[in-house]
């Protein structure tokens, strides 16, 4: 606004702010909100949880709840188990997808992109029962390895569809130079896309642990006793005993609080990989 | 594998020969654990470790409170943990189905999965482990075992492939206060539970006068509750024809919706026992219906508020009789299981008499000893009122099984779980009876019929 | 990376490609492991549920050839019909409101504010947290006596909801929580259609004389269609399939009240083991996901053309 421009005009150039402002809080509260909740449900003793009218604040805030949940269960395992998986299928994600990202894109050859849709479409169930009865028959049952092999179903398409994405939006000048000096085309993606791609493979990265790491079903079918991952352990926690509330609620927020953490430290790595695949229409 | 075996072998003779001296030094008759008699020895398969799989709930909640003296007793490490009730069903039935279970104990709730084990014969058979003197304990004392623990734990081909484990009748779990204030005695029968229900319901205070299972699937035995009043079981013992589109099945229906429409707090459709309990003790609630090892946690200052309050009722008399609904657990072995022994001294452990006492004791259950119920030890250390043992004693004398004996009971209890969560919201009983009997009938000729 | 850059190549590059013949097909072999694995643990299952789909099989009992029984079985399955409505239903509500808040929230996004960085961060949690988590923490606000949001409801007067504890407010209560969840994501994807919108048009709409809503409908939302119809695609594939926060918050009740397809697959194949009832149940619900995606992407390619 320009010094000396009339009361009127900044007046209501106040009130768009003021507005704009307000919107912005209304659309954001949500999701804070229950974030919030689910803290506060977590430091709160089961007098406080129970009661009606709701309290918002601990009073006083405790710490027990954490305590019972890590008492009784392996959360420490569950943890494991959850890190393995995610972290390996993430990593074999890496190694397939960036390649196939990197052909498809320069091959412009997007049918064949088609066959990871179909793997986005597909009931999650259906895998499961054929899978299982595979893997008990390779003797893989009672093992996590099931569940991270089940799990690429969900990483390797994501990473394909990021990178691909990623590197249409590269220009392909350095890449060329480096053919027409005798490199071969894997030479070319190895030494020179590569290292250029590392964004697109962090974002990739992300996402696909963040999928992976948030999936229910497959460990809920395939997962045992020591090898289930943490959104099933903390299913599993839902009808104990009564409405623990409190217990339920740590549990909840010790499963997706390293996904969330995540995201706050890398949102704008995040925004920008989903918005270069948005650009490219999927 | 093989190496574990080889050495419960080595230890096995050692131990033969120490137990044949020992036999000679010691008094016959042992009371305690610890007996080496006649090759029988709780460390006999020490150093193993068997994965037990349990059925969250009270009786879970007692064998995984004790389970370090199992491993301290006989030296097996044991890896265990408690499923809530439907996951747990469905993950018996898919691991057995694999043909390899990754468990070697189980509980097996008999009034659902009966029939489908003992079909596929899933479980070994405990006759032979029970007559194996070498691997039952001599103090096990089978004949305490009271006959309708037996005849659940037996298949029709006399198989019997669990051991008794416990009895769950169902009762009314009745607040004395909310009554008392009313000027109300205890319903005597089924009309008389309708008209105090409606007496202690006033919805602008919150308080209700009925509070009981709503929830598609679990909310089955309530309405089965009221069928033996009817004289009526859902499905012909003999005849294994569906009854219940009969009068008195409709009758029962019209009852269970009466009281949780008109009569419950609102959002039954969605509970459980445990939203029941958890709502029965917070104190508004007049009459609660459902099984009677829910007990332990209204008498918790921790969690409740109506400790000290609480009425244990037998079921009251129907038109026609006067029957508590029974269910029950026993403990079971899978044959493919390669630690038949070990788990075998599980299951033995898990029904001893000391824990029968103790599951009695916390009144998590109603074990299937005569003993428990006589031993004046036990009854004092009773952590519930007495009022509470009077009721389970009485209940169990006029129990009649709540759910029919058929393989698909999981899908039976869906289907008309089904309709009867349909007439909470203003269905009519007759049509959503029609409707599911229509729907499952196809389902348990093709069982039969197999 | 435009046809322009690519026209730009062809003609000054003749002797890189006289160089290699087939230049498409050598960049193939960089996708073949994934392929390869995408295949695998997608082929075999696909194969053993259209195998199924012809059986009768429960578990536990024999297996039975029966040819298409089990689709005419389901086209005269009540259940199975009425979950077919309670998905359609679902996904509607599920793909319009995220869309709608969603393209709201990218418009806010893409202006400049102070902590805009922030916002952006705390905007996008709900779409990471896990499903099951926050299920389980929206069940605890649904609950009619103990829980939170009736309490909102009763500070402005409105009386207590079942919210999923009645037949006829459960799917709009399930609605909310994918709102929540999954409005981040339709951001995103609108956010990136703004970030590529030329600036010119503005400038000499503003020169014309044009409203901000005028500027709105006739610039922006035709430039923006092609992004927001790609979300519309992605939110109804995911909301045709959603299955933890259902599971986990009614199960498909009270009664059958929410169950969609995906519910009913799983109670079909786990609770009652009719694996070959269920294999076709897969068949039918992947072809209805088929054809809704195809009918989406048609209308895509006409918004693209004009």
């Amino acid at each position: 606004m320009r010094k000396g421009a009339p009361l009127g005009a900044r007046l209501k150039r106040a009130a768009s702010n003021i507005g704009f402002g307000f919107a912005v809080f209304v659309i954001v509260s949500p999701a804070i909100l229950v974030m919030l909740w689910m803290l506060s449900l977590s430091l709160k003793n089961e007098v406080d949880n129970l009661a009606f009218p709701p309290v918002f604040i601990p009073n006083p805030p405790t710490l027990a709840n954490f305590l019972d949940v890590f008492e009784k269960n392996s959360f420490d395992l569950y943890f494991m188990n959850s890190l393995i998986v995610s972290g390996v299928s993430t990593l074999v994600a890496i190694l397939v997808g960036v390649p196939a990202g990197y052909g498809i894109a320069k091959a412009q050859a997007h049918k064949i992109a088609v066959l990871t849709l179909i793997a986005r479409i597909t009931p999650g169930l259906s895998y499961l029962i054929p899978l299982y009865i595979l893997f008990q028959w390779i003797g893989l049952t009672g093992t996590v390895w099931p569940i991270v092999i089940t799990h690429l179903v969900l990483t390797v398409p994501i990473f394909i569809y990021v990178m691909i994405g990623f590197f249409e939006s590269q220009p392909p000048d350095l890449e060329e130079a480096a053919l027409i000096d005798g490199c071969t085309l894997w030479q070319a993606f190895r030494y020179v896309a590569l290292p250029l791609a590392r964004p697109g493979i962090v974002v990739g990265a992300i996402l696909s642990i963040i999928f992976s790491w948030n999936n229910f079903i497959f460990g809920a079918v395939l997962g045992g006793r020591t090898t289930r991952t943490l959104p099933v352990a903390v299913f599993n926690m839902l009808t104990f005993e009564q409405l623990a509330w409190g217990p339920l609620a740590a549990a909840a927020l010790l499963v997706t609080a390293p996904v969330l953490i995540l995201t706050l430290f890398i949102q704008k790595e995040i925004v920008g990989g989903l918005t270069a695949g948005g650009v490219k229409g999927g | 594998m093989e190496d574990g075996k080889k050495t419960v072998t080595r230890r096995m003779a050692l131990k033969v020969g120490a137990g044949a001296a020992g036999v000679f030094a010691m008094p016959a008759i042992m009371k305690t654990a610890t007996a080496q008699t006649g090759g029988f020895n709780w460390k006999k398969f020490a150093g193993q470790s068997i994965e037990v799989s349990l059925t969250l709930g009270p009786r879970a909640d007692v064998l995984r409170r004790h389970e370090k003296e199992f491993t301290e007793l006989t030296g097996i490490k044991v890896g265990s943990e408690a499923v809530p009730e439907q996951q747990h069903r469905q993950q018996v039935v898919i691991q057995f189905n694999s043909g390899s279970p990754q468990f070697d104990v189980l509980t097996v709730a008999w009034h659902v999965q009966k029939r489908l084990v003992g079909k596929s014969k899933w479980l070994a058979d405990m006759k032979p482990l029970l007559a194996d003197s070498a691997l039952t304990a001599p103090d096990y004392d089978f004949p305490d075992f009271t006959a309708g623990g037996l005849r659940w734990a037996t298949q029709g081909d006399g198989r019997m492939d669990t051991l008794p484990l416990n009895i769950d009748p169902w009762m009314i779990y009745w607040n004395k206060e909310l009554f008392a204030a009313k000027g109300l005695a205890f319903p005597k029968t089924f009309e008389e539970v309708v008209m105090a229900a409606e007496k202690l319901t006033d919805k602008a205070s919150g308080q209700y006068g009925w509070v009981s299972r709503g929830l598609k699937n679990a909310n089955v035995p309530v309405w089965t509750s009221f069928m033996l009043g009817h004289d009526m079981d859902p499905v012909n013992p003999k005849t294994v024809a569906l009854q219940t589109t009969t009068p008195e099945a409709i009758a029962a229906a019209e009852y269970y919706k009466k009281l949780n429409k008109d009569f419950a707090p609102p959002g039954t459709v969605g509970f459980n026992w445990n939203e029941s309990q958890t709502s029965f003790s917070q104190g508004k609630i007049g009459m609660w219906l459902d099984g009677i090892g829910f007990a332990p946690p209204l008498e918790d200052p921790t969690k409740s508020k109506v400790v000290g309050k609480v009425g244990y009722a037998v079921m009251p008399q129907g038109p026609k009789s006067r029957n508590s609904a029974t269910f029950g657990d026993g403990i079971g072995i899978p044959a493919a299981s390669k630690k038949k022994e070990a788990a075998y001294l599980y299951c033995q452990w898990a029904t001893s008499k000391l824990m029968c006492a103790r599951l009695l004791q916390s009144g998590g259950g109603s074990p299937c000893r005569a003993s428990s119920y006589t031993d004046k030890d036990t009854i004092a250390g009773l952590k519930l009122p007495r009022e509470w043992l009077t009721c389970l004693q009485e209940s169990t004398s006029i129990g009649r099984p709540g759910l029919p004996e058929i393989v698909p009971v999981t899908e039976f209890r869906d289907v008309f779980g089904v309709g009867l969560t349909n007439t909470i919201g203003g269905a009519d009983a007759k049509t959503e009876l029609t409707k599911a009997t229509e729907a499952f009938t196809p389902v348990l000729q093709k069982s039969e019929a197999s | 990376m435009t046809q322009a850059a690519l026209g730009e190549k062809t003609s000054s590059a003749d002797a890189v490609t006289a160089q290699k013949p087939g230049f498409n097909r050598n960049y193939l072999p960089f996708a073949y492991p994934a392929l390869a694995i995408t295949a695998a643990v997608i082929v075999f299952p696909w194969l053993f549920t259209i195998y199924m789909s012809f059986y009768d099989w429960k578990i536990g009992q024999a297996r039975e050839f029966v040819g298409f029984a089990n689709f005419t079985k389901l086209a005269t399955d009540a259940r199975f019909i009425e979950s077919i409505g309670h998905t359609l239903y679902f996904t509607a509500l599920a793909v319009i409101l995220p869309v709608i808040f969603g393209t709201i929230a990218a418009l806010l996004f893409n202006e400049r504010f102070p902590l805009r960085g922030l916002f952006r961060a705390i905007f996008i949690l709900p779409m990471m947290a896990t499903p099951v988590a926050v299920a389980l923490v929206w069940t605890m606000m649904f609950h009619p006596q103990l829980g939170v949001l009736n309490y909102l409801l009763s500070l402005v007067g409105i009386p207590p909801q079942l919210w999923v504890y009645s037949p006829a407010t459960v799917i709009p209560s399930l609605v909310a929580v994918e709102v929540w969840h999954w409005t981040p994501l339709v951001m995103l994807i609108v956010l990136g259609g703004l970030a590529s919108v030329p600036v010119e048009p503005y400038e000499s709409a503003k020169i014309d004389g044009a409203s901000a809503w005028q500027m709105f409908r006739h610039i922006t939302l035709p430039l923006i269609m092609p992004f927001i119809l790609v979300a519309i695609v992605i939110r109804m594939i995911d909301a045709l399939k959603a299955f933890d926060t259902i599971f986990v918050i009614t199960s498909g009740g009270p009664g059958t009240a929410s169950e969609t397809i995906n519910i009913y697959l799983y109670l079909q194949a786990f609770s009652f083991y009719n694996i070959g009832y269920a294999s076709a149940v897969t068949i039918v619900f992947f072809i209805l996901i088929i054809v809704l995606t195809l009918v989406l992407l048609y209308l895509r390619q006409k918004a693209k053309w004009t």
